[in-house]
């Protein structure tokens, strides 16, 4: 996660699983089975922390981890689902507000509202392109 | 006049129909979309400069709990929401 790693001496990270987006037994993908994540929607908090479990180490991914729970609060109250970012300023308010994913998921617009304030940080061109796990 | 209507309303759900399949990447996909997808997708009502909702998280422990509000107030947090699938 390209993002954490430049702007982490200045900011803070926060990634919360919500509900699943393409689970097996509602919308999945052609590309999940292919990459072999295939899980059905968490029926249980249980079910939620051994996926994200499972997502952090398959990836080594590095930044603070936090789960919904299953009424779905911080989702709702964010309208995160399935996928958004936002920045919360030193008062406590939103910042930057990203839009919703996938079609209107740009990490590029996180990074530069930090590097607006921290300056830019150089990346290697392998590096450069935003997704989920490498923003 | 009927039979123009008919016509016309046929024309627009297939419209709508192959929009939803292209952007969803098949037919199979458009239902996935608007059976799964919809219902979940919201707009939200936040905005820049509103106070940020807090809401409590499960450690990948499965035991300890944190509220984002603890995360906030020393330096900008970044919040990535998000699921494995």
């Amino acid at each position: 996660m390209q993002i954490y790693k430049d702007y982490k001496d200045h900011a803070d990270f926060l990634t919360v699983y919500v509900r699943e987006a393409h689970p097996t037994d509602e919308w999945q993908m052609n590309s999940n089975v292919k990459e072999d994540v295939c899980y059905a929607q968490p029926k249980t908090l249980e079910q939620r922390v051994a996926i994200a479990n499972d997502f952090v180490k398959r990836f080594n991914y590095p930044t603070p981890f936090g789960i919904d729970d299953m009424s779905n609060a911080a989702n709702d109250a964010y309208a995160a689902w399935p996928e958004r970012i936002y920045i919360i300023d030193e008062k406590g308010r939103i910042a930057y507000r990203g839009g919703m994913g996938p079609f209107n998921y740009h990490p590029e617009e996180a990074r530069a509202w930090l590097a607006s304030r921290y300056g830019e940080v150089k990346r290697e061109a392998s590096t450069a392109v935003p997704d989920k796990k490498n923003n | 006049m009927l039979k123009w209507i008919g016509a016309v309303v046929v024309l627009l759900i297939l419209a709508v129909v192959i929009g939803l399949s292209v952007m969803a990447g098949s037919l199979r996909g458009a239902y996935g979309m608007v059976r799964y997808a919809f219902p979940h997708m919201h707009r939200g009502t936040l905005r820049v400069g509103d106070d940020a909702p807090d809401a409590s998280l499960l450690a990948l422990d499965g035991s300890s709990r944190f509220h984002i509000r603890e995360r906030t107030g020393a330096r900008p947090l970044v919040i990535v929401f998000g699921s494995y699938t």
